[in-house]
């Protein structure tokens, strides 16, 4: 058998939603051995958020939880219980990281800090995700996804658009920001432990969603200290084409960054008589008119179906794109040629297609051994191996602690 | 000084634009010598555009490139002649990694592909970080971080309830496939350092993207619907979005997570009345009466500034931020209070602010050099890594390899 990446890697993993379970998830579908530890009775948050089938809760049947959670053993543990306490660092004794998104106050509160937990074992990796980090005037401000993308500075961006002022800036679709902390958090975390291999010691590292979400600004942080200007959602039209047009069957986005890739284009058009004027000269003009030049090319497109259009334009190396539906997705050619969808079956949530492999390795391919624990399911397994006897399992399980 | 988790571990970057170089400035940061191979007779497109200081344009000037590139080198290559392609070579056998960004099929047609350099140096690890990956039909086609927003499926979930699909204000693909990039670079580093085999990474940035929009594929999964864009609200909390605050184009996030924090909410707002109101009092309520709900907050948020509504929701345990542009980050008391910042020495732009590293490792405090001039470092790979002698650097100079 082919032997995984991270094989041999020992991960504890607790925290809410999304960012440690995704930094968690990367690790364990690339081999590392996951334990994730959830509350007992409510589980991750991510149980209760779906989408579920029909749309029906049900903690072991949210999409969001079972894709966040595949190649991971569960366990349930109250840490806010001495009991629970001392059971975390039987865990912690033989792991390499713990990666956990806990409120930096709701940590320091239950004595899990680093400091703490260092005693427990030196050669820990200790990787805390907090909104805005473990240190700073913000740092026990309450977030969410949405707050967060605002405060790292990408919601300004986006949203509203030349005539819609009023509209406010807009979030993406899902929990974008706990999936930046949560790669982040990953590469930091498997830095240390490279680091580790010649020094033989842990360390502590503290991320910071805000910062994350900075760091991708593109070059419109830099706006300010280079030029003393920002950007904001109702500028973006510096160079055009760059958006979104209706076809008769769905959307595209058209994208012609370089002047030869707006020409090929205006071949696909079948070189319209209007492209020829001075407005439309370059990049800079078409942007600057782009209010007259949008309804010239949307009334073309409107009699184009998507996919003809996107080979067309394609073909003469023009990089147009589809606005994919999910449907679009699951059915394209190229995607399933990649193998990049995976079905996985899960006990009660039953057989489902999830992204799947995220790059291909030639020597250690990704892989799903499991799918999403159910809600404790290797308490027994977990617990029995740090030396816990059933009847000790039993009691804890009376207890609330488990 | 403590050694930093990279040190040693050399990359040969052909990578440019923003994925592929997003990719080795994670490495970069974490100590790894990043050797960045440019040429001037096509510089990377980062190079070339703004912000400038000043407005003056410049190869070396660009706060985007500066940026992105920081604490790597840079080697001035030109690789179109024999000679550089094969210098190219003889750096690969010095490197750990090889990375890249090309459309597929471009490093083969060079002479540079992974079948050729593993024989150079059979441990190397190589990633390709294209548009659509490495294999399948479309493995040529072009593609540019802004589109692989539309593409991932992302822009068809984006947008308000029945407006067209929207954008998320940045070329969200580059990001996302640097990040993941580095990511499948270091559990191939961890396999390597176990086994001592290297081994190919082809990354598709299209796919990276489609991976961070599972809730929605999921929910097509499960129940064969496409989920209907609306804006910013949340099934599962509200009130939930941007609210208008005091002041031109300012704005206020905000978020309600449950019943109880309703109840605090409705003190914060100084309207006891609405914690009892039954159009409100449940989360299925506020989401059934979400308008008349909106529009309350937005009599409250409007009257006063984000930094003014912030503080009174925080001081209530209440979820919010102000919504931020550069300007608000750059002199952001709490980021300035914290070693995110970096201020520089620059030869051409002097000290600018630029964003360091957005993770603190306790052992290993991660320092930041400035981003190279182009060819900064040609005389030191060659004569340092490859041992060149003056004469023959010269020589190469003279023949345009080196420009």
């Amino acid at each position: 058998m082919t032997e995984r990446a991270l094989e041999g890697v020992r991960i504890v993993e607790c925290g809410q939603n999304v960012a440690a379970a995704y930094a968690a998830k990367l690790m364990a579908d690339m081999g590392a051995d996951v334990i994730k530890i959830e509350e007992p009775g409510r589980g991750d948050l991510a149980r209760h958020r779906g989408p579920y089938p029909g749309q029906v809760p049900h903690p072991e049947k949210s999409g969001l939880f079972l894709y966040l959670n595949t190649n991971k053993q569960g366990v349930t543990l109250d840490l806010r219980q001495a009991a629970g306490r001392e059971i975390f660092h039987r865990l912690l004794q033989d792991a390499d990281a713990l990666i956990h998104d806990y409120h930096p106050t709701e940590m320091a509160s239950l004595g899990l800090d680093y400091a703490a937990l260092e005693k427990i074992n030196p050669r820990l990796v200790m990787t805390s995700i907090a909104p805005f980090g473990l240190r700073g005037p913000r740092t026990n401000d309450q977030a969410t996804d949405l707050t967060l993308w605002s405060a790292g500075g990408i919601t300004y961006l986006n949203g509203g658009g030349p005539g819609t002022d009023d509209m406010p800036p807009l979030k993406p679709f899902g929990q974008q920001a706990g999936y930046q902390a949560g790669v982040n958090a990953s590469i930091a975390t498997l830095g240390a432990l490279f680091a580790r291999l010649s020094t033989n010691e842990g360390q502590h590292i503290e991320i910071s969603t805000q910062e994350c979400l900075m760091s991708i600004l593109e070059f419109t942080f830099e706006l300010y200290p280079y030029m003393s200007i920002f950007a904001s959602r109702l500028g973006q039209k510096p160079i055009q084409p760059l958006d979104f047009l209706e076809c008769k069957d769905g959307w595209i986005f058209l994208c012609c960054v370089e002047e030869h890739q707006w020409r090929n284009f205006l071949e696909v058009m079948d070189n319209p008589e209007w492209a020829g004027e001075a407005i439309f000269a370059d990049r800079v003009n078409r942007g600057a008119n782009w209010d007259a030049l949008k309804p010239l090319l949307q009334d073309w497109v409107q009699d184009q179906s998507v996919k003809e259009l996107y080979d067309k334009a394609q073909a003469r190396r023009v990089p147009i794109a589809p606005v994919s539906t999910m449907g679009d997705l699951f059915d394209n050619a190229h995607l399933k040629a990649r193998g990049f969808f995976a079905t996985i079956a899960h006990p009660i949530a039953g057989s489902l297609q999830y992204p799947g492999e995220l790059y291909k390795f030639s020597e250690t391919p990704w892989t799903i051994r499991c799918p999403a624990p159910l809600l404790g399911q290797h308490n027994a397994e977990i617990y029995g191996r740090i030396g816990l006897s059933s009847t000790e399992i039993d009691s804890l399980r009376q207890q609330g602690v488990l | 000084m403590s050694r930093l988790p990279l040190e040693g571990i050399r990359v040969a970057d052909f990578t440019w634009v923003w994925a592929g170089p997003f990719c080795t400035l994670q490495l970069a940061h974490l100590g790894a010598e990043v050797i960045r191979i440019e040429t001037a007779s096509r510089p990377c497109i980062t190079r070339q555009i703004l912000p400038w200081p000043e407005g003056k344009p410049g190869i070396n000037r660009s706060g985007y490139f500066n940026q992105y590139n920081q604490n790597k080198r840079s080697l001035s290559l030109n690789l179109k002649t024999p000679e550089a392609l094969d210098l190219a070579k003889q750096l690969v056998t010095k490197s750990d990694i090889v990375s890249e960004n090309f459309a597929g099929g471009v490093m083969d047609r060079m002479g540079l592909g992974y079948d050729v350099l593993k024989q150079l140096r059979p441990d190397l690890i190589m990633i390709s970080l294209s548009g659509y990956g490495a294999t399948g039909p479309e493995r040529e086609h072009i593609s540019y971080g802004p589109a692989q927003v539309p593409m991932s499926g992302l822009s068809s979930l984006t947008g308000y309830k029945d407006w067209p699909p929207m954008h998320v204000g940045i070329s969200y693909g580059d990001p996302n496939g640097g990040l993941h990039g580095a990511f499948a670079v270091l559990c191939a580093l961890m396999y390597r350092a176990r086994t001592g085999k290297g081994q190919y990474i082809d990354l598709s940035q299209w796919e990276t993207s489609t991976a961070l929009v599972a809730e929605g594929l999921l929910d097509y999964s499960m129940n064969g619907t496409q989920p209907a864009r609306d804006g910013n609200h949340d099934l599962y909390m509200a009130p939930h979005g941007v609210f208008r605050s005091s002041g031109q184009d300012r704005w206020i996030s905000l978020a309600v997570r449950d019943d109880e924090e309703w109840q605090r909410f409705c003190a914060v707002l100084g309207r006891p009345e609405l914690a009892a109101d039954p159009r409100f009092v449940t989360l299925a309520a506020r989401k059934q009466n979400e308008d008349a709900l909106e529009a309350i907050v937005t009599e409250w948020t409007q009257a006063r500034t984000p930094e003014e509504a912030n503080a009174q929701l925080q001081a209530a345990g209440i979820p919010a931020a102000p919504v931020m542009n550069a300007k608000d980050l750059a002199t952001d008391p709490h980021l300035n209070s914290r070693p995110l910042f970096v201020y520089n020495e620059h030869p051409e732009v002097g000290v600018r602010q630029h964003i360091g590293v957005p993770w603190k490792l306790s052992k290993t405090p991660l320092p930041v050099r400035p981003a190279p001039t182009l060819g900064q470092d040609t005389d030191y790979v060659l004569r340092d890594i490859l041992g060149y002698g003056e004469t023959d650097i010269a020589g190469l100079r003279e023949r345009q390899v080196l420009t």
